[in-house]
């Protein structure tokens, strides 16, 4: 069964390739970075041009692979550096990430971010190698009712970022889940709160919403922040560049847990990285946060949602290549990218056309390694970007937020969308609200919704359908005892500190 | 002190909550295959946002520092800028108009008049490249230059 | 800084604007340019790329076509941006399909609409509607499934990619209709679109898809599925071959999906027609037919006056369907 892999690598590693994967690295990493210029649009603006160069099959695919993984590399950046995420998988990158650089230690958080997405990649890599034909069997038997129990354990992980003000974190939850339920109802096809808006009825774009969310209302508080100098928390000067060795083996298992939780949420088909990483992100904080430093700047809450989503985006491979099912908007634009090559992934592809697949797999493996190899030496070059003056910064990121979103929707309501969502955003961030917690409600309150009916309708009404399979379960279970340990071990200890 | 804006938003939220509940429940739905359908979601969510702004009301939390006087003034003035950026963004062109927006900007955070201009058109110049042949992104001209080409 | 004056920098500015590759969303620069009316990678930018990539294999435009994207109400931002800002533009065209002519019949993209606010250029290729059982599924054919959905609707679980009116729905509607089933009386599932239904059935959580042909290829190959009825006219060739069409089993259902392009209003005649002639001599080409066929899509071939004919028919047709199953007053 090596032998797909080999010939694979014997492919990817002609010069050619070779070139190809670490443009295409460099080039993604570019893309990524970008808020709202993600792998998908990444994906969508450089296909062609693999296709016009005339490139072989192979070739295009090694060089589609290399974007791939470095808009998932380059995702983190702005994440980390500027409280603004790239993309709908790195929200929860920020928590920590952001912190971290206003201690000074962007060089090191970047590094951090880059092993633990190497690590996540690679996990999934190797799970999509070893298991992608059996995953595939599995993944299809999670329907909606499975869906919904993941759904509710998801929601029930998140108490454990209620934090210093639960009341707010719960009203942000359900606000997210309130912009979630905008657009035509997928279930009756009927229109909710689009107001006679066409520009509505598809509900709000996720990068619309944060790019509104997070970019619009940094620029506000930044204005804030330079005009009142005393507010001004500021960023340390940057210290160190390179991450340390400890600081890498304290985050060794989170790192591991998060890239198999990853993965695992990204084989699902409709489950993307923003899950996988809200569920890791807030797993790992139950498991090792013992002394309540997430949120503050904690490298472990920066390489658990940073493993998970690298391996969630490898993950949804294995619905793509094994049933030709996309799991993601990214690997739906990969099909299409094979089907103009005239290779059809499924279920025959893995026999069928072993040197396609190997090949693939072989540049997932190569480009990760390029890119760890990039990113590494480079965390102190990209860690300057603080250093660079508001006046020039503040005014990127606001082009970059017009032009992320002009480029995907070449229509200017859904820039006039992202001012309003970011003058909401300011307001929230100015009453004391966590941004994070809405933006998880809308991703996780439509799948919520969504499921939901679904496994009624299929079951004509009965509720028992939720609670019918060993997997379903399974998470119903595991989702109690998230909700009622913590909440008791809370209690306890608030009393103990009420007591001081 | 600062309890008070808590309670002004809790009063807000309750109105939104009122005001999702009264937009679903005229929801006209010919039919649904779900026994859920697509009014009980918002309405669950209502009634749950209702009690949450209820409790704020009574345990508001620490609010932060409300801008005022000319912090307000400039935070408007950002807002504007950034709409007239999209108002023109499509009639003027991305050039102009991003040279204009981050000229504005730049002065607003202090630059100085002429590090503002210098930056506003090397940064619309600069990034029309980047994204245009690097990357192959489509921005707009503007009308004007239409015409002349 | 005065010396940084408006009319110095017109210069540099043209020159990099004429450069090459630079280009407008608005499309002033008169380049050809193709408005997918949804996000990356689904249906409508695929018909955009057939349309691009076809062109510039066979040489047709001189200056290579643009792909931009418009998401929005399943289509009704674009449709609503060409009869607002870019009425006459002589060199976009917009990607349509079945579903938009759905949509005009249900009013969704304004009630205002209808398939004469815009011109109708044709279509490049077309996908067939299919009724799709897991390999283990007790049915054989569609009449064995029909008697049992004849018996008692609610026992077949129906799953599909699209809400109740759309396309994927109709098929389904249509299918019960023939059979003299209400659908209304379904048992029916809407998911996000083909992948996750066919990932449903997979998974056992439902019974029937009722999807499109091209999708099922790769489950075809590998028989993990069984098409029990094929939504054309007649059987397609080829691998499709062994697919009895629902017609020849005595149920009169079709869905062609077709794939084509509309343009403004205020086009005027003469650019119209040089879409019709581009578009008619690529359909010709054989590379073309290639190229179609590796995108998962049949001939088709209906251009100017005759597309434009077929689209407000089927808008009629449409509205009289959605009026039957009381999907519009």
């Amino acid at each position: 069964m090596w032998d797909f892999l080999f010939q694979g690598f014997a492919v990817a590693v002609s010069p050619l390739n070779i070139a190809l994967v670490m443009g295409g690295a460099l080039l993604g990493t570019l893309f990524g970075a970008l808020p709202g210029i993600g792998p998908i649009n990444g994906i969508a603006i450089l296909m062609p041009l693999a296709y016009t160069l005339g490139l072989p099959p192979e070739s295009a695919l090694i060089l589609l692979a290399g974007i791939y993984c470095g808009s998932e590399y380059g995702g983190r950046m702005s994440s980390i550096l500027l409280n603004v995420p790239g993309d709908a998988g790195a929200v929860m990158t920020t928590l920590d990430g952001y912190p971290l650089a206003q201690k000074g230690l962007a060089g090191p958080a970047l590094g951090m971010s880059a092993i633990a997405s190497f690590v996540g990649s690679t996990l999934a890599i190797i799970g999509l190698t070893l298991f992608a034909p059996l995953l595939a069997m599995v993944a299809v038997k999670f329907g909606p009712a499975e869906f919904f129990a993941l759904m509710i354990f998801a929601f029930a992980s998140m108490s454990a970022m209620m934090g210093k003000d639960p009341l707010k974190t719960l009203i942000g939850a359900i606000l997210g889940i309130i912009i979630a339920t905008v657009g035509v109802d997928s279930g009756t096809g009927v229109l909710r709160f689009t107001f006679d808006m066409p520009e509505l009825y598809d509900g709000i774009d996720f990068v619309v919403l944060i790019i509104g969310m997070f970019a619009i209302s940094e620029i506000l508080l930044m204005l804030e922040h330079s005009f009142d100098k005393s507010s001004d928390k500021g960023m340390a000067p940057i210290g160190r560049v390179m991450v340390s060795m400890k600081e890498v083996m304290s985050c060794k298992w989170s790192m591991l847990r998060s890239g198999v939780i990853g993965f695992v949420i990204g084989v699902l088909p409709g489950t993307g990285a923003s899950v996988a990483s809200a569920v890791a992100y807030t797993t790992e904080k139950r498991i090792v946060d013992k002394e309540d430093t997430f949120g503050t700047g904690d490298m472990r809450g920066l390489a658990a949602p940073e493993a998970a989503n690298n391996a969630a985006a490898a993950g949804s491979f294995v619905p793509m290549l094994t049933l030709g099912i996309p799991g993601s908007g990214t690997t739906a634009i990969l099909l299409g990218a094979l089907m103009l090559y005239n290779i059809q992934p499924g279920p025959m592809m893995f026999s069928e056309q072993p040197v396609i697949v190997g090949g693939l797999i072989a540049s997932l493996y190569l480009g990760n390694l390029v890119l760890l190899a990039l990113n590494l030496p480079l965390a102190g070059v990209f860690a300057r970007v603080l250093t660079v003056p508001k006046w020039i910064l503040v005014p990127c990121i606001a082009v970059l937020a017009f032009v992320g979103v002009f480029q995907l929707h070449s229509d200017l309501h859904a820039i006039y969308l992202m001012l309003i969502i970011g003058v909401f955003g300011y307001l929230l961030r100015k009453f004391g609200f966590s941004l994070a917690p809405i933006v998880l409600g809308f991703v996780l309150g439509g799948l919520m919704e969504q499921n939901l009916r679904r496994a009624l309708a299929i079951s004509g009404g009965e509720s028992g359908i939720l609670w019918e399979s060993a997997l379903s379960i399974g998470l119903w279970i595991a989702a109690i005892i998230v909700m009622v340990a913590p909440w008791l071990l809370g209690r306890f200890k608030s009393k103990a500190v009420a007591a001081k | 002190m600062s309890g008070a804006a808590d309670r002004v938003l809790s009063i807000l939220l309750l109105g939104l909550a009122a005001f999702i509940a009264v937009q679903a429940s005229q929801l006209d739905v010919p039919f649904s295959y779900d026994p859920v359908g697509p009014k009980a979601f918002p309405m669950l969510l209502s009634g749950i946002l209702a009690l949450l702004s209820v409790i704020l009301f009574f345990r508001p939390g620490q609010g932060g520092k409300w801008p005022r006087g000319a912090l307000l003034l400039r935070l408007l003035g950002v807002l504007v800028l950034l709409g007239l950026y999209a108002w023109f963004f499509t009639l003027a062109g991305y050039l102009i108009t991003t040279a204009i927006t981050v000229a504005v900007l730049a002065w607003l955070f202090n630059s100085g008049p002429a590090k503002a201009v210098i930056s506003g058109v090397l940064l619309s110049i600069g990034s029309y490249l980047l994204f245009t042949f690097a990357l192959g992104i489509t921005l707009p001209w503007g009308a004007w230059l239409t015409s002349l080409a | 800084m005065s010396t940084f004056s408006f009319a110095s920098l017109r210069r540099p500015l043209l020159a990099v604007a004429l450069a090459g590759a630079a280009s407008v969303s608005y499309a002033q620069g008169g380049k050809p340019e193709c408005l997918a009316p949804a996000k990356p990678g689904g249906g409508y930018d695929l018909t955009c790329r057939l349309a691009s990539n076809g062109l510039e294999q066979a040489s047709l435009l001189e200056t290579p076509m643009l792909v931009n994207y418009m998401p929005g109400g399943i289509g009704a931002v674009a449709f609503n941006h060409v009869n607002g800002v870019r009425k006459g533009d002589p060199d976009l065209i917009v990607a349509a399909s079945t579903g938009a002519a759905l949509n005009l019949a249900l009013g969704k993209f304004g009630r205002q609409y209808d398939a004469s606010n815009v011109r109708w250029v044709g279509a490049l290729g077309v996908d067939y509607g299919a009724v799709v059982v897991a390999a283990d599924a007790p049915w054989q054919n569609l009449d064995e499934l029909m008697k049992e959905l004849q018996s008692n609707p609610t026992s077949v679980v129906i799953g599909a990619g699209g809400t109740v009116g759309s396309q994927d729905w109709m098929k389904a509607a249509l299918m019960a209709k023939s059979g003299g089933v209400d659908p209304r009386s379904l048992r029916y599932v809407s998911f996000e679109g083909g992948g996750e239904s066919l990932a449903a059935l997979l998974g056992g959580h439902i019974q029937v898809f009722t999807g499109d042909l091209a999708e099922l290829k790769p489950q075809l190959d590998s028989g993990t599925i069984r098409v029990l009825a094929a939504l054309s006219d007649e059987r397609m060739d080829g691998a499709y071959a062994e697919i009895p069409t629902a017609k020849e089993q005595g149920y009169d259902v079709q869905w062609p999906i077709w794939r084509g392009y509309y343009m403004g209003p205020e086009v005027s005649d003469a650019d119209y027609q040089a879409w019709v002639e581009r578009l008619q001599e690529l359909d010709g080409k054989p590379e073309f037919a290639e190229m179609r066929e590796a995108r998962g899509l049949f001939p088709m071939s209906k251009f100017g006056s005759d597309f434009d004919t077929y689209v407000k028919d089927q808008v009629e047709e449409f509205r009289g369907l959605a009026k039957e199953v009381g999907l519009v007053k």
